[in-house]
């Protein structure tokens, strides 16, 4: 391997002008992740005409800065607010934001930016080292492998959320069915468009969360006579403790690493491997019941996670010209304005880009951690605002946030319908978590398994013939069939005991005496 | 108590109040950009911005011609355009935005001729798109097709496809698009059993074809370019009536014998019944555009072929394809709604 390219690339980097660039790109970026509904892609279009001038190492090295910076500040209005900016970041809510109830706000945000600069940096290193090996495995991945990969997500989603299992599975059907909305990609029949042509690409991520979370946890709020407002106020500690620390150590480490090999596959990558890190930890913690209440491992791992496979969705861009997400084809876009074509020749034709920007995120990763510490201090504050203040706040700018994504005013109706359900829905204790995440994936099942049983001509068997697909749908079996063995193979063992006790009962015993 | 009453309903208060709030400002902006003085005929036009929208999402190549031309022309008229992304339904969202919008040059579109020649054989009546529901000011560029297959296939031409023998099964960007109207024609005239496989828009289509998860895929010449040169993809055919100049090795389908040629173009819009004198303003804009250096820089960097010609020769243009693809469906008894 050729070190040159890599050590000219920190030469262009660490021109102060190109710094700069960085700079900015990361501090609009965790800015605009602050405010919730205004996302990357926005942002990015909005700023694309002032890219134009500018060099275009120095342009994407921008642009990339508002891209991973977004995800950091992300982070805060999920844990603070419990509003989630991305379908990545839902996962973290549930315990950042039971965290910032219990007064660990602080811990929570503090955890969170460690654990994305490790998985970040983490994630760069394998971009460095193995971006052509793993591009050339994301391909690998087709329909089935997709369809697999889904399913296996919506199985996990029942995992996520502290609400009653039925309830989590109830509103995960109920997200299942909203994914449906729109005009079908096969046929072009409409489903539940009422002739509304604002649904025929069926409804955006963005204004269902801003919704649900947002906007109903909002009249929610108002409803409450407010006796909660001083709770959270106590905010004792900025910075995690070294337990929390201990205690996270391995769910960054392992959520890095999914976050990176999820990250590389383009569609539904990111919200898959926050999904998969969170149940990761949960399945591997000893006392599972303290996820969803504030278990520091359920924000360091998803975390970690949808940072690294944000820094790795980089590669099917930059090696194959395939932009993953919405903020990626943006970015293929700027590149083309500038008269430079991502593809497979990238790296041979314009080393100075490719390893200019996969060098800028080291920097840029830096930046942010520095940044994070003094922003958790004043961002934690929010949480004395008074929610008379607080709550016409977010819902403006979270409006304003969500118009910004499509300059749809249509798109302000549909969060102002999801607010009245989701806070129906908390009112009645389901949780919004199961049933934005299953909406999130209903489409990518729905559609790659069409496209799977057509590549096959109509035969299922196909599923479980390939590979990877195979592979994938063994684990399903597997999680699905765990709990029941495990209950099995209790029960085998309790009947030894003199008097047969309730099967729920030691169960408990058995998790809490570890 | 009663202060933590008050205290709720302020809040109330407050919440209804930033709702009304965001909805009236949003309401504006959509009002104050395209509403105003229309009424003089056109003589001094343009007095104020002028907004451009496009019914897809920024970075894609219905945007990146948007932009380019607002940047030309604006420059040219000496106001600004500033290019707005309305995405949904394949641009037919814009089109029916801009249908009912003020005819008076301030809200401008460039729209695709798919959106009025193939997508109305995809959907229903009351969705198609329609020509004359729109003045069209001027033509701007063509994209073409290129057919596509993965180097593990062995492939040359559309002939080793059909003596391969098998039921291809073959990537398109969606129902109604111009890629799924050329393969469906093309495997129709050269009678080879073939299954489509819709994905949802280039980027997944492309993947598909990068790993061999479909035999071959249609996609637009700039999506698959540099692919194919770096040996990734390898093309079969180009479809259009003349060899693409980005491609010159590439034949045509109709040298090959199959006489497909369905090509995307872009042109300028204005709703129905604008000034002729604003037009005329605006087709003035657009010619200095196109002159620029830059721009023809971009079109040659983005692998695109100029089609400058006067809005009734695209309105023609428009009206022969939908009679001709309307024709050779009902020729082959294809349907692009209800595929496999």
């Amino acid at each position: 391997m050729d070190f040159t390219p890599i050590i000219d690339g920190f030469g262009i980097v660490l021109q102060p002008t190109n710094l700069l660039y960085c700079l900015v790109g990361v501090l609009i970026g965790m800015l605009i992740g602050v405010l919730p509904g205004l996302g990357p892609a926005a942002t990015i279009a909005i700023l694309l005409p002032l890219t134009y001038g500018i060099e275009p190492v120095s342009a994407i090295i921008m642009l990339a800065g508002i891209f991973y910076g977004a995800q950091y500040g992300g982070t805060i209005t999920s844990v603070l607010l419990r509003l989630p900016g991305e379908a990545s970041s839902v996962v973290t809510v549930f315990d950042g934001f039971a965290m910032a109830k219990q007064g660990r706000a602080g811990a929570a945000l503090g955890i969170a930016a460690i654990g994305s600069f490790i998985g970040g940096t983490i994630s760069i290193i394998g971009l460095s080292v193995l971006a052509p090996v793993v591009a050339g495995y994301a391909l690998d991945f087709g329909p089935p492998e997709y369809a697999a990969l889904g399913l296996l997500g919506v199985l996990l989603v029942a995992t996520v959320g502290n609400g009653g299992k039925l309830k989590a599975v109830i509103a995960a059907a109920l997200g299942l069915l909203i994914a449906t909305v729109g005009r079908d990609t096969f046929t072009g029949a409409e489903r539940f468009t009422f002739g509304n042509l604002n649904l025929a690409d069926g409804i955006d991520f963005v204004p269902i969360a801003m919704g649900l979370f947002g906007l109903g946890e909002i009249l929610y709020n108002l409803e409450e006579n407010h006796k909660k407002v001083h709770a959270p106020a106590k905010v004792a500690r900025v910075w995690p403790t070294r337990q929390d620390l201990r205690e996270s150590k391995g769910a960054i480490a392992r959520g890095s690493g999914i976050g990176f090999g999820l990250g590389v596959l383009p569609g539904g990558g990111a919200v898959l491997s926050s999904l998969v890190a969170y149940a990761v930890e949960k399945r591997r913690a000893k006392q599972p019941e303290r996820f969803g209440r504030g278990a520091i491992e359920g924000v360091a791992a998803p975390e970690s996670a949808n940072n690294a496979a944000a820094t790795s969705s980089f590669i099917p861009l930059l090696t194959l010209g395939i932009p993953a997400n919405a903020t990626m084809a943006l970015m293929f876009g700027a590149l083309l304005i500038q008269g430079v074509q991502p593809g497979p020749q990238l790296v041979d034709q314009h080393p100075d880009i490719f390893w200019g920007v996969i060098n800028s995120m080291y920097i840029g990763n830096i930046l942010l951690l520095i940044m994070s510490i003094p922003m958790v201090g004043i961002f934690v504050r929010i949480l004395r605002v008074r929610p008379a203040i607080l709550a016409p706040i977010t819902a403006l700018i979270t409006m304003l946030g969500v118009y910004t994504v499509n300059n749809s005013v249509f798109d302000i109706y549909l969060v102002i319908v999801f607010g009245i359900v989701g806070y129906l829905m908390k009112k009645f204790g389901f949780d919004p978590g199961p049933m934005v995440l299953a909406f999130v994936l209903g489409t990518l099942i729905e559609s790659s398994s069409r496209q799977s049983l057509l590549i096959f001509g109509g035969d299922p068997t196909g599923f479980v013939t390939r590979p990877i697909s195979g592979t994938i749908f063994a684990a399903i079996l597997l999680v699905a069939l765990f709990p029941l063995l495990r209950k099995a193979f209790r029960m085998r063992r309790g009947d030894k005991q003199p008097e047969p006790a309730p099967e729920r009962l030691p169960e408990r015993e058995t998790t809490e005496a570890k | 108590m009663t202060n933590v009453r008050t205290r709720h309903r302020v809040a109330t208060a407050a919440g209804a109040a930033t709702l009304a709030l965001v909805l009236t400002a949003c309401g504006g902006v959509k009002t104050g950009s395209t509403g105003g003085d229309g009424a003089t005929g056109g003589s001094d036009y343009p007095t104020k911005s002028i907004q451009m929208t496009v019914g897809a999402s920024a970075g894609g190549s219905s945007d990146l011609i948007s932009r380019a031309m607002s940047k030309g022309m604006g420059q040219a008229l000496g106001v600004a355009m500033p290019v707005v992304n309305k995405p949904g339904a394949n641009g037919a969202l814009v089109a029916k935005e801009l249908q009912t919008a003020k005819p008076d040059g301030y809200s401008i579109a460039i729209q695709n001729a798919s959106l009025f020649a193939i997508t109305p054989l995809a959907v229903s009546a009351s969705e198609a798109v329609k020509v004359d529901d729109f003045d069209i000011v001027y033509g701007v560029s063509r994209d073409d097709y290129v057919l596509a297959t993965n180097p593990k296939t062995g492939w040359k031409s559309i002939a080793d496809m059909k003596a391969a023998g098998k039921t291809i099964r073959y990537g398109t960007t969606g129902v109604g698009t111009g890629a799924q109207l050329n393969s469906a024609l093309t495997f129709a005239t050269a009678g080879i059993k073939a299954t489509a496989v819709p994905f949802d828009g280039g980027a997944p289509n492309l993947t598909a074809l990068l790993g061999a998860q479909v035999d071959v895929s249609t996609m637009q010449v700039g999506e698959a370019i540099e692919n194919i040169k770096a040996g990734k993809l390898v093309p079969l055919a180009v479809f259009s009536a003349e060899r693409v100049p980005f491609l010159p090795d590439v034949p045509t389908a109709k040298e090959q014998g199959f006489d497909v040629q369905v090509s995307q173009y872009r042109f300028i819009t204005t709703p129905k019944g604008t000034p002729q004198a604003v037009k005329d303003k605006l087709v003035e804009a657009a010619k200095k555009a196109f002159a620029t250096e830059e721009y023809k820089k971009f079109n040659e960097e983005n692998n695109l072929t100029p089609l400058e010609l006067p809005g009734a020769e695209v309105a023609s243009m428009l009206k022969a394809d939908l009679e001709s693809n309307t024709a050779k469906l009902k020729q082959f008894g294809i349907s692009l709604a209800s595929n496999g």
